[in-house]
């Protein structure tokens, strides 16, 4: 009894112990995601949030260059600053002909590409290594390659015009051809990337409703655009998204060819921001900028990602 | 730019990881320096703090090499916003009225109080056209250490083959029309200039002075002169070389464009920077000359280049260690060395007193052209604003130079903006009445 009575007591013990330590692994275990997290949020807080915050707070603050004067609050008076100036608009103007003119081009040729080798035969794989070589060159080297390429006169593209005969214009003299020069070069840069998020949504591409089609008698064309262009509606979102993130986030190609020349000619939104902010000693102007681009960037994702969740639901 | 600034960072770090163990009672600063042109100036450069650093115990000096011109103000100011000023900085010249403005340069008068000289007596030796980017508002802020002016190269083959003389390169405009007439040909253009930002605006200068113009006030920093009779005429005058002469492509070309073009055989006649000699000379295949910028009214060019200033913020140890080094780097001696090894000038006169110095300009003829230029010279536009207010006339003319606009509207926008630009300095001081 004496013996039962001290295992009954000492069971309990054991069971008051085994919960307790239960509760406090599960304790644990709330606690453990947050823990793993915290690294990455600790710097993502660190160089992501914590900038944002110091760019929005500098953005409602002017301190005028030269004039002696420190620092002010001015509320939203830089943004209408920025706003008013006609080079921004003119950067901002330019950003959206740049971003579509080449998100257009890239995505059909990224397609066109993925079409042309998504089947894995010895001369796919050549064709896919050479689409894809030219992002794996680094922007600014890819700039400073295209510099040659586009000398006026003795180029290396007016030099292959020459043989047939033609003259081409000052591809980055020019203030009606430098945009373009600047997106035929980022159009080349970047197809074949997205060539690869192509390749990959084709093989998502249900094979029976092809053959389906096929054997309703669709030819090519109508299964691409009825069949596979459908299929691929959430490839297409994410790469637009991707793409357009990153047509507004790099500007080194501008910075090597033509510091946003000529007249403004190529000037992007975060190149006139460096300006602002490096060469014009306008910090609050620059910071105001920022976020501006900052929001339109928030707005975009958030656009597209709704998209695509609903192509995903669509599709599921 | 994030890009730029971490790489700023890592080769800061390198450098204080690759320190040597210095003694406690040494004084350590940090230099910043530019190379604007090739990879072996770094070097040069480092080896001559490495000597400085080995003359002497007391100062250890830290070379931090910060990319271009533009890249070494971004992070010399950036290190000053993060409380770690360099010590030290060689700076484009004409940044110093913008640098002193925005506070973060150190006037150097209180050094030369100590030493018990005056500003007059200390900048006796260096060349006159380079005393006013020296001193903003009537105080020395920077000691000039490597110069350069434009320079007309020409094609002597091409010449010779025109029918003219190669020994009488044009020095007036309607001589310059004249042979370009002649030696354009073809894909082959008569003359060429670089256009892209920063060079235009540079050669606008020469051609505004050459034309009796004056640019800017280089006693204050609220004035330019783009819309005057000087710069009209510098800019019809490119106007014509383009659109009625038709010597020079429309469009703008940018410097690389220009020297591959010279060197190609596709332009007879280019301006370029004095600083190009040395490459120039080891590039061309075909003879070539050089000569002074062709003028209308008078000879006269800007100056371009480099000089070192002090950032503020330095404890006193570290600004005697600053000031030390900046009069090391700044003999004779270092700078003779220096501008052969680059091809800019030195800034102090005595320099080319030295016997190795007139050996090299009696080897080097094209060098001795340049040199002869330079009792010509002139200050180097800086304004409040210096980059914004130079791309405020460069816009305007590149659009003249695409077609886009008559010179007379060009320079009339141009000095419109640049006053816009200015109006918050010219408020505060020269609009500021009791």
């Amino acid at each position: 009894m004496s013996v039962a009575g001290a295992t009954g007591a000492l069971e309990s013990v054991q069971d008051r112990l085994r919960a307790k330590a239960t509760s406090m692994r599960r304790r644990r275990m709330r606690l453990l995601p947050y823990a793993l997290l915290a690294p990455s949020l600790l710097f993502l807080a660190l160089f992501t949030y914590l900038p944002i915050v110091r760019v929005l707070v500098d953005s409602l603050f002017d301190k005028p260059h030269g004039t002696g004067a420190g620092e002010a609050f001015v509320g939203l008076g830089n943004y209408a600053r920025v706003l008013a100036d006609p080079a921004f608009r003119q950067a901002a103007l330019n950003n959206l002909v740049y971003a579509l003119g080449v998100l257009i081009p890239t995505l059909v040729l990224a397609l066109a590409f993925a079409l042309a080798v998504q089947r894995s035969t010895r001369l796919s794989a050549v064709l896919r290594t050479i689409f894809f070589l030219p992002s794996l060159v680094p922007l600014v080297a890819a700039a400073s390659l295209f510099f040659f390429i586009f000398l006026p006169g003795v180029g290396l593209l007016d030099h292959y015009l020459a043989k047939l005969g033609l003259s081409g214009p000052n591809w980055l003299g020019n203030s009606d051809v430098a945009l373009w020069s600047v997106i035929g070069l980022t159009v080349w840069k970047n197809a074949g990337y997205y060539m690869l998020f192509y390749i990959a949504g084709l093989q998502n591409v249900p094979r029976d409703t092809l053959e389906a089609a096929m054997i309703d008698g669709a030819n090519a064309w109508q299964r691409l655009r009825f069949v596979i262009l459908p299929a691929l509606a959430p490839t297409t979102a994410f790469v637009t998204v991707i793409a357009l993130i990153q047509l507004l986030t790099s500007v080194d190609h501008v910075i090597v060819l033509t510091r946003g020349g000529p007249s403004n000619a190529t000037n992007l939104v975060l190149y006139y921001i460096f300006q602002a902010a490096h060469e014009n000693f306008e910090y609050g102007k620059a910071a105001a900028a920022t976020l501006i681009s900052v929001a339109v960037l928030l707005a975009l994702s958030l656009g597209s990602l709704r998209v695509m969740e609903r192509g995903a639901r669509g599709n599921g | 730019m994030t890009m730029i600034a971490r790489l700023g960072k890592s080769a800061l770090a390198m450098c204080l990881a690759m320190m040597p163990f210095t003694a406690t009672a040494q004084t350590k600063i940090e230099f910043f320096f530019p190379v604007p042109v090739e990879g072996k100036l770094a070097r040069e450069m480092t080896r001559l703090v490495k000597l400085y650093n080995e003359s002497q115990k007391e100062v250890a000096v830290i070379a931090v090499y910060t990319g271009g011109y533009d890249d070494t103000k971004l992070k010399a100011q950036a290190a000053a916003k993060a409380g770690k000023p360099p010590a030290v900085v060689l700076m484009s010249a004409n940044f110093n009225v913008d640098l002193k403005l925005s506070g973060d340069i150190m006037s150097l008068e209180p050094f030369l109080a100590a030493e018990q000289t005056t500003r007059d007596a200390y900048l006796q030796d260096f060349w006159p056209a380079l005393h006013a980017n020296a001193v903003v508002d009537g105080e020395l802020y920077g000691v000039p250490f490597h110069n350069s002016t434009p320079l007309l190269y020409y094609n002597v083959d091409h010449f010779k083959e025109a029918g003219l003389d190669p020994a009488k390169p044009p020095r007036t405009w309607a001589e310059l029309v004249d042979a370009g007439r002649k030696l354009a040909k073809g894909d082959r253009h008569g003359f060429l200039m670089p256009a892209g930002y920063d060079y235009l605006g540079w050669l606008m200068e020469a051609l505004s002075m050459s034309n009796g113009g004056r640019y800017f006030n280089e006693e204050y920093g609220g004035e330019v002169y783009y819309d005057q009779p000087s710069m009209l005429g510098a800019a019809r005058f490119v106007e014509d070389l383009i659109f009625k002469h038709k010597i020079m492509p429309q469009g703008v070309t940018e410097a690389g464009g220009v020297s591959t073009s010279f060197f190609a055989g596709k332009a007879s006649m280019v301006l370029l920077s004095t600083g190009s000699l040395s490459f120039i000379r080891e590039n061309m295949k075909q003879g070539y000359g050089v000569a002074f910028v062709p003028r209308n009214v008078r000879n006269a060019v800007p100056i371009g280049g480099a000089s070192l200033v002090m950032f503020n913020g330095q404890s006193e140890d570290g600004k005697k260690a600053g000031w030390k080094f900046i009069k090391w780097l700044t003999t004779a001696e270092t700078l003779g060395g220096w501008s052969r090894f680059t091809g800019y000038f030195a800034p102090r006169r005595s320099a080319y007193d030295k016997p190795e110095m007139k050996e090299f300009i009696a080897r080097n003829p094209d060098a001795k052209v340049a040199l002869d230029q330079l009792p010509f010279a002139k200050p180097w536009f800086a304004t409040y604003q210096t980059v914004a207010v130079r791309k405020a006339l460069e816009d305007e003319i590149q659009a003249m130079m695409n077609g886009k606009k008559k010179a007379d509207q060009a320079v009339k926008d141009a000095q419109k903006k640049a006053d816009e630009l200015m109006r918050p300095y010219v408020e505060q001081t020269a609009l500021k009445l009791p």
